[in-house]
């Protein structure tokens, strides 16, 4: 039995439907993210675990316990907020002690889970200030302080830094998933960021227009994503048709690869740009159309058959010009997808 | 007179003169003109005689009182009724855009109108009673009466939307999520509502406490047509003196009036320095 267990939510509103039958297992103690675009639903499941909305059909197990008919402050959950949700008449302190009060725990239990939290969120020394005085990410680290110190079963994060510069972000990143390996509490991560879920998660649950797309480990994800919109979302990807037969296949400008797996006819696949090589030859399928040198690596587009590619060239010694002729290698099998349409290139 | 004008000192006078000026011409002066004639016989001599009696006649004193209770009760029971009301219009429930049209009405209707209402309405032999009349049971005194009744009922009918208009947008101006972190914590609705939402209204809350009760603590038509003969609060009895030719004790109640709407504005700022009025907004 997992520590959560959504099983077959959907929600409804009117004549459209936001979620179509969703079910995620989450294992105790895991960090799992919830990545998607907007409006893909994510949010609305969100909601719906809180106990702010209510599913139209299906359950939610927490620890075994149905919580779904529950209001949220039954719930054993909670909640770090993107736009933090300090109460802004009340101090750090008082912010923090609102929800041990609310669920009357004694005042020497509060104190010392008050101590503790604002230690391990680096809060010392802040008690007193009232919300307005603090920075955004001190804030955050306060709206974190306050859902830890109620120990619940569950955290939930809505994507918790993206009010956030991006270096503060980092840090805060890092700091979130070194508390999480601290505390271990069973998290649930919402972010459209996907550098932001492949650093921070144990799992990613991929989610597109209110249905699950497909769920992993970040590196399963990234390496071997089996739906073409997983593929383009998480990092860059260069999606191709080719015809199979077998583990051999042909790409459109008749070059000969390997697939995967086997496959007859028509077979799409996920190239990343990292796993070209790219060669300059006068007798080249392709043109380079662009070239931007990022430094680490260069980036370079690629003109073939009236298709363009994407190609990452990490170490070179010197960059192509554009314009010239050049032949793409693909090292290993190119990842088949199990898509039946192919969508426009990510 | 070109030097004059690029002096910094000058520019920014001339630059305040259309605001400041204002104020000081159609606020400052009346009321400075007010306090000078509440101060002076009529031979133009120094007199404090205007205030003395204010706080030695019995009639004046009670009007005081009175002025003050007219200010204070009204305000109470529109605020019990207003505060349920905001929290009701912010549900879903049918017809409820009409009733949201409704309700503001009584804000459209003279002072004046509605004492003459609650007149026909509420007296004696008005309209409710000869509807109850078959049924063996009377009106009590409502209009008139020692308690103020009628004033307070009148009062109430007019405050009532205001007070709601401003109590709602207070309440509509805490963010969603401040509510659902609260509940997240474990807090009920009523919790939630008791410690988060009431305090970060309350700068909406008591404003509307104040403007509503400066205006029916200087209100005259409704006390003077539904209000009990005896006592009669400052605003009735300053008609009164205007009438009798003794324009400087009017000018001395004034004074005393808006001394006390002056005394709850700068509670009012004390009061409201502290609480939720900067809002957490994140980094933008």
């Amino acid at each position: 039995m997992s520590e959560l267990e959504i099983s077959n939510i959907t929600k409804d509103y009117g004549a459209t439907r936001a979620l179509h039958p969703v079910s995620i297992n989450v294992e105790q103690g895991e960090f799992v993210t919830i990545l998607g675009p907007s409006g893909c639903g994510k949010s609305t499941l969100l909601r719906i675990l809180m106990g702010i909305a209510r599913p139209s059909a299906g359950e939610i197990r927490l620890a075994g316990t149905r919580i779904d008919p529950l209001p949220p402050e039954a719930r054993d959950i909670a909640m770090v907020f993107q736009s933090y949700a300090l109460f802004p008449h009340m101090s750090v302190g008082k912010n923090l002690s609102f929800g041990l009060r609310m669920k009357n725990v004694p005042k020497p239990e509060r104190a010392r889970r008050i101590e503790h939290a604002l230690e391990i969120c680096n809060l010392m020394g802040l008690v007193e200030r009232m919300p307005r005085q603090l920075s955004g990410g001190q804030q955050q680290r306060v709206a974190l302080a306050r859902a830890i110190v109620m120990q619940p079963r569950l955290l939930l994060f809505d994507e918790p830094l993206s009010n956030l510069d991006a270096k503060l972000r980092d840090t805060l990143r890092q700091e979130l998933v070194d508390l999480h390996r601290r505390i271990g509490t069973t998290s649930i991560y919402v972010t459209h960021d996907q550098a932001e879920a492949m650093a921070m998660s144990d799992r990613i649950v991929v989610m597109d227009g209110g249905r699950v797309v497909e769920t992993g480990t970040p590196l399963d994800l990234y390496r071997a994503p089996t739906r073409a919109f997983t593929a383009g979302f998480l990092g860059q990807t260069n999606l191709l048709t080719a015809d199979a037969d077998g583990a051999r296949a042909r790409l459109p400008w008749g070059q000969l690869v390997t697939l995967s797996a086997p496959a007859k006819g028509i077979a799409r696949v996920s190239v990343r740009p990292e796993t070209i090589a790219i060669r300059q030859d006068e007798m080249g399928a392709g043109t380079v159309t662009s070239v931007s040198f990022m430094g680490a690596n260069a980036l370079y587009t690629v003109g073939i058959d009236e298709m363009t590619l994407k190609v990452s060239q990490a170490g070179g010694e010197s960059l192509i010009a554009a314009g010239s002729r050049v032949s793409l290698d693909f090292n290993g099998a190119l990842h088949l997808l199990k898509d039946r349409d192919l969508p426009e290139a990510a | 007179m070109q030097a004059a004008l690029h002096d910094r000192k000058i520019q920014l006078a001339l630059l305040l003169l259309p605001g400041v000026g204002y104020l000081l011409l159609f606020f400052g002066g009346p009321l400075v003109s007010a306090l000078i004639g509440s101060l002076r016989l009529d031979d133009g001599s120094f007199t404090l005689q205007w205030y003395e009696r204010i706080f030695t006649r019995v009639t004046m004193l009670r009007g005081l009182q009175t002025s003050i209770y007219y200010g204070v009760a009204p305000v109470i029971v529109s605020l019990l009724v207003s505060i349920p009301l905001a929290l009701l219009i912010r549900q879903n429930f049918r017809g409820r855009k009409l009733f949201n049209g409704l309700y503001k009405l009584p804000m459209a209707v003279p002072g004046i109108i509605v004492a003459l209402m609650v007149i026909i309405m509420a007296e004696r032999g008005g309209f409710i009673d000869r509807v109850i009349a078959p049924f063996g049971v009377s009106m009590p005194k409502l209009v008139r009466d020692e308690w103020g009744i009628g004033v307070i009922l009148a009062t109430v009918w007019k405050q009532i939307p205001f007070m709601t208009l401003i109590i709602t947008s207070a309440f509509a101006g805490i963010p969603e999520d401040i509510r659902h972190a609260a509940r997240s914590l474990g807090a009920s609705r009523l919790n939630t509502f008791a410690f988060v939402e009431v305090p970060l209204a309350m700068p909406g809350i008591t404003a509307a406490l104040l403007l509503t009760f400066i205006g029916s603590m200087g209100s005259y038509a409704i006390p003077d047509i539904v209000g009990s003969p005896s006592p009669r609060p400052l605003s009735v009895l300053m008609l009164f003196e205007f009438g009798e030719g003794r324009f400087a004790q009017v000018y001395a109640m004034g004074m005393v009036l808006s001394l006390f709407a002056v005394v709850v504005l700068l509670a009012y700022y004390a009061l409201t320095a502290n609480i939720g009025v900067n809002r957490t907004k994140g980094d933008e």
